[in-house]
């Protein structure tokens, strides 16, 4: 419980941080959160995670920005641009190395990558997908790439597992990617050994999951069947909260709160719901410094779980349940 | 790319031919259409369905043959290629009807997206066709396709004229198709639309009637998630500033809104979202008020002439007091669509648009009206653009 005081405290000094160093988000705690900042949990005031797409929105001079991270945006569509100074990026990889190693432990592991390798031609931008590969890579050496030219490459692949597969090693991978390849084109004749001392991290994209109708549960089974992969995570993570993410329990497969974390749950007035209730998934975060997303309203929608298990005992995990089916707006308008 | 054309009434041998305004045979058609859509299954389930239906009715189109001199000697242009657009999916029928009363031939391109309303109606035309022999059959063509630009470059050569239902994105799209030097355009694009009322000449109104007004701007607003061209995304108080009148208003129509509204949870965030924009990037702003999630009003303290971009959905609204309608002249231009009203003379509106050499306000109408189309619509004089007049001496 004292933990949970000391991290509503930082999320109430982060917020007054930002009104004070954010003209944009002061204008929305202005409006629509008058008075003075409020310290309770349910009155935390929140902002849309989408709103990062409309308005520049940073706590930081532009001569501090060192990064800036964008949002895959969906075709067409606006990307959310997340502005990080030095002290925020080292921030993010710090507490994502805390988070990971206890997956990973702290040796780092031969490094297998489901995905192209891509030149970065801007080190100071670039998008969820390659931050997530950057970011994760620091956990693995001899780094290899699964894929070449939309294809599996198997003299990499073959080369990498006769290497490193008899001791543990790590694989990381957008979650549609690990089923595009791992388990739907992967040819078991073509490999020479199998995947059963891999630990796998996945996670992002499971809008696309969700359209096959590909469960968490299903996707396990089918990496089992086929390869003897057995150690899976899936993560759930914010761009806007990129190193505070949230890694599924072994057991129960909910996902896990930590220190620098929070989760609530709104009903459609933003009224907070009870466990087991679903709702809109509001998430908190320590880490946004240099810009004001320690409190963010997604889309997804979730619930907060109360269950026996052993192995997560004692932490506030919660489970995704996807995006809350859209519907077609009506009147005559495209804009 | 080359889109398979889906014929959903008629087929390739269409006809250009034009002919007479109101003719018997449209408006025979048009009164069994009415009679016979009234009767299908499920048309309680469909109130556009329903709403078409009425308008349709043999009374309604007299009424609109009467007010069509037809002394003038006119007869339709020929042959119509209609764009309709996607969200409304009755709104094609109206802009088919158009062309039928105009005396033209038409090929109505319907929105991808299949409305079952499009099927109810499709084929209850195509049954009426072949039960009558009619000879409006090749005068009536359905179709539906996608990425055909090679259809699009041949019909928009080969027809007289185009009704181009908006988005701005596909009346600039279709620019790109050249049009026959006589042919003409008719486009419908985005539009930004408004309501006036007198709070201090509306105090004077019963319960009663304030509760039936509510209801009025409900049916204007949120019964197509205010997303109608038509739709008032701005409401002026004009005169006294009237607090007790206004908080009545919004706190009926919330209370209306409570019961009436299906407010789909995907658009919760989506609107929350264009609530926090408008917050953080107006600098107008007085203030803002939530009830719940259902109304979100903004409320300002000066109103611009980039007021037409404060546009909300699914019932988010600006508000602006002003003393006279003088003050808000200058914000008008030719995004201005419909201006609905209540406590205010609609000749003083139209004193309004006249003297002040406006730009903008195609429509003004009472509240609860904002929807209904007619044949001036959008500005446009439609049985007159449609048809063309012979000097006979």
């Amino acid at each position: 419980m004292n933990n949970q005081n000391q991290f509503y405290k930082e999320i109430y000094r982060l917020t007054k941080y930002h009104y004070k160093n954010s003209k944009e988000y002061k204008k929305i705690l202005n409006l629509l959160f008058p008075g003075k900042i409020k310290k309770t949990i349910e009155n935390i005031p929140f902002i849309p995670a989408k709103l990062f797409k409309d308005i520049k929105l940073k706590s930081i001079s532009d001569k501090k920005v060192f990064k800036i991270l964008q949002s895959s945006g969906t075709s067409g569509g606006k990307t959310s641009k997340i502005y990080l100074d030095k002290q925020n990026a080292q921030k993010q990889t710090f507490v994502l190395n805390e988070i990971a190693s206890k997956i990973l432990g702290k040796q780092r592991l031969p490094m297998l990558i489901i995905d192209e390798k891509k030149n970065i031609s801007d080190p100071k931008q670039f998008d969820a997908k390659t931050a997530a590969i950057l970011g994760f890579s620091l956990f693995g050496n001899s780094h290899h790439y699964l894929i070449k030219e939309k294809k599996i490459d198997y003299k990499t692949l073959n080369n990498f597992m006769e290497k490193y597969s008899n001791s543990t090693f790590f694989i990381f991978g957008f979650t549609s990617y690990v089923y595009e390849f791992l388990i739907k084109s992967i040819n078991n004749s073509k490999l020479k050994k199998n995947f059963s001392n891999a630990v796998l991290i996945h996670g992002g994209g499971w809008k696309k999951m969700e359209k096959i109708k590909i469960s968490n549960e299903i996707f396990k089974k089918k990496l089992k069947e086929k390869l003897k992969l057995e150690n899976i995570f899936n993560y759930y993570g914010l761009i806007e909260q990129t190193g505070s993410i949230f890694f599924e329990c072994r057991k129960c497969s909910c996902f896990v709160t930590s220190k620098y974390s929070d989760v609530l749950i709104r009903d459609k007035n933003f009224k907070i719901l009870n466990n087991n209730k679903v709702g809109f998934i509001q998430l908190l975060s320590l880490l946004p410094k240099s810009y004001p997303g320690h409190s963010i309203l997604t889309e997804d929608m979730g619930e907060i779980i109360e269950n026996n298990c052993n192995l997560c005992f004692g932490k506030k995990k919660f489970l995704v349940h996807g995006r809350a089916e859209k519907s077609e707006i009506r009147g005559c308008s495209d804009v | 790319m080359t889109g398979k054309i889906n014929y959903l009434v008629g087929n390739a041998k269409f006809s250009f031919d034009p002919y007479e305004p109101f003719s018997k045979e449209v408006c025979i058609f048009l009164d069994i259409f009415s009679k016979e859509l009234n009767l299908i299954k499920d048309i309680k389930n469909y109130p556009d369905l329903k709403a078409l239906s009425f308008w349709c009715r043999n009374k309604n189109i007299s009424k609109l043959k009467k007010n069509f001199n037809l002394d003038k000697n006119r007869i339709g242009l020929g042959g119509i290629f209609h764009v309709t657009p996607a969200n409304i999916p009755t709104n094609f029928v109206y802009s088919l009807i158009f062309g039928l009363l105009t005396g033209n031939s038409n090929v109505v391109k319907v929105p991808s997206k299949e409305f079952e309303q499009v099927n109810i109606i499709c084929s209850l035309i195509k049954k009426i066709l072949k039960k009558t022999n009619n000879v409006l059959k090749n005068k009536i063509t359905i179709i539906r396709y996608t990425d055909n630009n090679e259809f699009t470059k041949k019909i928009s050569s080969r027809c007289n004229a185009r009704i181009i239902w908006g988005g701005d994105q596909t009346i600039n799209s279709l620019r790109n198709f050249k049009i026959n030097e006589r042919a003409i355009d008719i486009n419908f694009a985005d539009r930004y639309s408004f309501c006036i009322m007198d709070a201090s000449k509306m105090e004077k109104m019963s319960n009663f009637e304030i509760k039936n007004l509510v209801q009025r701007f409900y049916n204007d607003t949120y019964l197509v998630d205010q997303n109608a061209c038509s739709s008032p995304h701005l409401i002026v108080w004009l005169g006294k500033n009237s607090k007790k009148l206004k908080e009545k208003f919004w706190k009926e129509l919330y209370d209306l809104v409570k019961i009436k509204y299906k407010f789909n949870e995907s658009a919760l965030v989506e609107k929350y979202t264009d609530l926090c924009k408008f917050a953080a990037s107006l600098n107008n702003i007085k203030n803002i008020q939530k009830f719940n999630n259902l109304i979100y009003k903004i409320e300002l303290k000066k109103i611009d002439k980039n007021n037409h971009n404060n546009r909300g959905k699914w019932g988010l609204f600006f508000e602006y007091n002003s003393k006279n309608l003088a003050e808000i002249k200058n914000i008008i231009n030719n995004k201005y669509q419909t201006l609905t009203y209540c406590g205010v003379d609609k000749l003083l509106l139209k004193k309004f648009v006249l003297q002040n050499n406006l730009k903008g306000i195609d429509r003004i109408v009472p509240i609860g009206q904002s929807l209904n189309i007619g044949l001036l619509w959008d500005g446009y004089d439609i049985l007159n653009i449609l048809s063309r007049g012979i000097e006979i001496k």
